[in-house]
């Protein structure tokens, strides 16, 4: 899988353009709406807006990542309940609810700038390392899959065989994860030093490169989605 | 004197050896300053004593004294001081990074952004970096999709948009292929005009055309400072096989210490 089906795709749409503050509250709502609005149609019609949205967007590849991360979930869902009557129910609940969130963020990463929500960030007066801690903790799904590509690709070349019986894949995994966290702790190590040696720490307010725009209508319609998910919650607690 | 060490040496944490071992040295700008040696001498680490990032990010202790454009690189007020004025460039390019750019004029813009400089100044040193090393065609491409030769020129790059009064350059050459090494190297005599360089580098073939001066050192300790063609030329580096290769053909021919380090050199030597 290539390491764009996470992770900002440049694009376009209007989603890209949004101001990110947007995307993520987005994200946010759909998150409240899953689990607050009525089951499963309520679930499963924001998991299939939200697909319309990333079609819209140019972004399928999000579709068939979340596709991809959600079918172990359905798979292992349709097991545990089985398929017929109430249980088929619960599943598609279920279901909806974990493809409706990953659809969300995968839209968001796909669509939020890291560097521009860095900026948005700036802007509204974090701190620089707040708002590279948060960019970078967004960016390290892509980062560690990419990694984990590469020692897959590495140890198989030395005859580790990762394909076969549960058994064989299950004592597959100590060689893959430690290379992976010992590899991603030294990187980091490094990173730091590099960022630390590139004025991340500078004392000087970092300059904005590229202020993300604005507008008023964007604001109405983060507030809205906020509104939004604040009712749902306070029906559920009613009904 | 950019940078000023005093007896010093370091240690990293849970090493029972010092990674630098009582190391005094002057460096002063206009000049290449060389620093090589053996698997393990210590030259990174001397890279980063003088950055202030050991022990200030590797942890470890140090003692000496240590004075990077006046000031303790390592103390809260000297790495405050120095933001931006002490650039280093690590080998591996990769990790450098800074995550959140998408674009390679981004990527190189990321240090000016951090000092605070005002936009139309960073556009303009990231224009002016870009073009030094070759990397402008890449300015709209994503960092990640880049080889590893063009990544390191546009680590480069970024560093160098900082406008740093010392440079801090490590295996710079690593990812680039023989003719990007050789422009990168022809590059940094014009950057010593403006500041001061010191280069770590097993490279020594392309390096000793460059390098006016070079140290070596050994588990630690500085074992020699002088002209390129001192250090370099003697027979303890030849024999260490920290030198050239012609160093290395000339000693094995018997000729006697104070050996020409590059072709042009030994030509010279034997019309004389």
């Amino acid at each position: 899988m290539s390491p764009r089906l996470v992770g900002y795709v440049p694009g376009r749409s209007p989603l890209h353009q949004a101001h990110p503050f947007t995307a993520l509250v987005l994200a946010g709502t759909v998150v409240v709406l899953a689990f607050a609005l009525p089951a499963p149609q309520g679930p499963a019609a924001l998991a299939v807006a939200l697909a319309a949205l990333a079609l819209l967007a140019g972004l399928p590849r999000v579709l068939l990542t979340a596709l991809g991360f959600s079918l172990p979930f359905w798979f292992f869902l349709a097991v545990i309940h089985g398929v017929t009557g109430e249980s088929a129910l619960r599943v598609l609940t279920v279901g909806s609810q974990i493809s409706a969130m990953l659809i969300a963020f995968l839209l968001a990463l796909a669509t939020v700038h890291p560097a521009r929500l860095v900026d948005a960030l700036l802007q509204r007066g974090v701190p620089f390392s707040l708002a590279y801690l948060l960019s970078a903790t967004l960016q390290a799904v892509p980062r560690l899959r990419r990694q984990a590509t590469d020692i897959v690709e590495a140890q198989r070349c030395r005859g580790l065989r990762v394909r076969g019986s549960i058994w064989r894949r299950v004592s597959a995994i100590v060689p893959l994860a430690i290379p992976l966290v010992l590899g991603a702790r030294g990187e980091a190590g490094e990173r730091a030093m590099a960022l630390d040696a590139r004025g991340a720490a500078a004392p000087a307010h970092r300059t904005p490169l590229e202020p993300p725009a604005d507008s008023i209508a964007q604001r109405i319609a983060r507030w809205l989605l906020a509104a939004a998910a604040v009712a749902a919650v306070v029906w559920r607690i009613a009904a | 004197m950019s940078v000023l060490l005093e007896g010093v040496s370091f240690r990293y944490p849970g090493s029972d050896t010092d990674a630098l071992h009582e190391v005094s040295l002057a460096l002063r700008p206009g000049e290449v300053t060389l620093v090589t040696g053996r698997l393990g001498a210590g030259c990174s680490t001397l890279l980063l004593v003088v950055a202030g990032l050991a022990p200030h990010a590797t942890g470890g202790t140090r003692s000496g004294e240590v004075a990077t454009l006046e000031c303790d690189p390592a103390s809260r007020d000297g790495r405050k001081v120095l933001a931006g004025r002490v650039g280093l460039l690590l080998p591996t390019p990769w990790t450098q990074l800074s995550g959140m750019s998408v674009t390679v004029e981004e990527e190189v813009a990321f240090g000016p952004a951090n000092l605070g400089w005002r936009r139309p100044r960073i556009a303009e040193a990231v224009q002016h970096a870009m073009e030094r090393f070759g990397v402008t065609h890449l300015a709209r491409r994503d960092p990640r999709t880049l080889s590893g030769g063009e990544l390191q020129r546009v680590m480069f790059a970024g560093v160098l948009a900082m406008e740093p009064e010392v440079l801090l350059l490590d295996e710079p050459a690593l990812e680039l292929d023989p003719a990007g090494a050789a422009s990168m190297y022809e590059l940094l005599r014009s950057l010593a005009e403006q500041c001061t360089v010191l280069l770590a580098s097993t490279d020594l073939d392309r390096v000793a055309a460059v390098a006016g001066r070079a140290l070596l050192l050994d588990r630690g300790s500085l074992v020699a400072d002088g002209t390129v063609e001192d250090v370099l030329g003697s027979d303890g580096a030849v024999a260490t096989g920290c030198s050239t290769t012609v160093a290395d053909i000339a000693r094995a021919a018997g000729l006697a210490p104070g050996y020409p380090l590059t072709v042009s050199d030994a030509v010279q030597r034997m019309r004389r």
